[in-house]
């Protein structure tokens, strides 16, 4: 019997950015015991459109919508295995760790963080695995 | 198709319900010749080249739930889409594209996760 795949979304559709703005992915899969969510940029939850702004900005509001699309799926940021963490540029490595760490207060994910190009001058995208439920 | 570069890796693991797929580039799968191209024609063999890894592990492109789409520049991102969007028409894998350095000055790499 082959192990179910189910295509995730978020229950607010405004942070469905794939499908609003085209994009041949979706916001996550569950794969049996896991989910596996797409990189995540900073939207906004009230209009669907970027959210640019400082590092601490993008990083609260990235974890943010990442909280509501685990949470659709019934999963949590508690239940997070696995983070990538990609930045424009790594000399705001500890301005994203600061807000990163209110997130994860215990226990937090395993974690590795990159410095590379990102669209549209965005400062920071997230993708992660977690557990599912 | 690493094997012969001498590359540390091998292809896939099978592990639980999972395929775990080394990052693909555009090689030949006859000849194993680099098949360094346009970003266009190398995701084309790219993709080609990770529906024979993944089908010969009992997966499917349709089964993948999810890719690091490495590029070599950022510039190219809506050319990738285009040859992308092709290969995984209905419900897509979770996705993440990391623009970056890669061997051999490939333009594209795919590094992939999917279900047996």
């Amino acid at each position: 019997m082959p192990v179910e795949r189910e295509i995730i979304v978020p229950k607010n559709e405004r942070l469905n950015v794939s499908r609003n703005f085209n994009l041949p992915h979706s916001p996550g899969v569950r794969a049996g015991d896991f989910i596996f969510l797409s990189g995540m940029l900073s939207t906004d939850p009230q209009t669907g459109e970027r959210s640019p702004g400082t590092m601490a900005h993008e990083t609260r509001q990235t974890l943010t919508n990442m909280r509501h699309l685990l949470e659709s799926a019934g999963s949590s940021l508690e239940r997070v295995v696995k983070i990538n963490v990609l930045l424009y540029d790594m000399l705001e490595f500890e301005n994203m760790n600061a807000v990163y760490r209110q997130f994860f207060p215990v226990d937090p994910p395993a974690r590795t963080t990159c410095g590379v190009q990102l669209s549209a001058g965005m400062k920071i995208e997230i993708e992660c695995i977690a557990l599912a439920g | 198709m690493a094997a012969g570069y001498g590359w540390v890796q091998s292809t896939a693991i099978h592990a639980g319900d999972f395929v775990f797929v080394s990052g693909i580039v555009a090689l030949d799968p006859d000849s194993g010749e680099r098949l360094n191209g346009t970003l266009t024609s190398e995701a084309h063999r790219v993709f080609l080249n990770l529906k024979l890894v993944l089908e010969a592990a009992g997966s499917s492109l349709e089964r993948l739930v999810q890719v690091r789409a490495m590029i070599y520049d950022r510039i190219e991102y809506d050319a990738l889409n285009r040859v992308y969007r092709q290969y995984v028409p209905q419900g897509p894998p979770a996705r993440t594209v990391w623009s970056v350095r890669i061997i051999d000055a490939f333009k594209v790499q795919l590094d992939a996760v999917a279900l047996i």
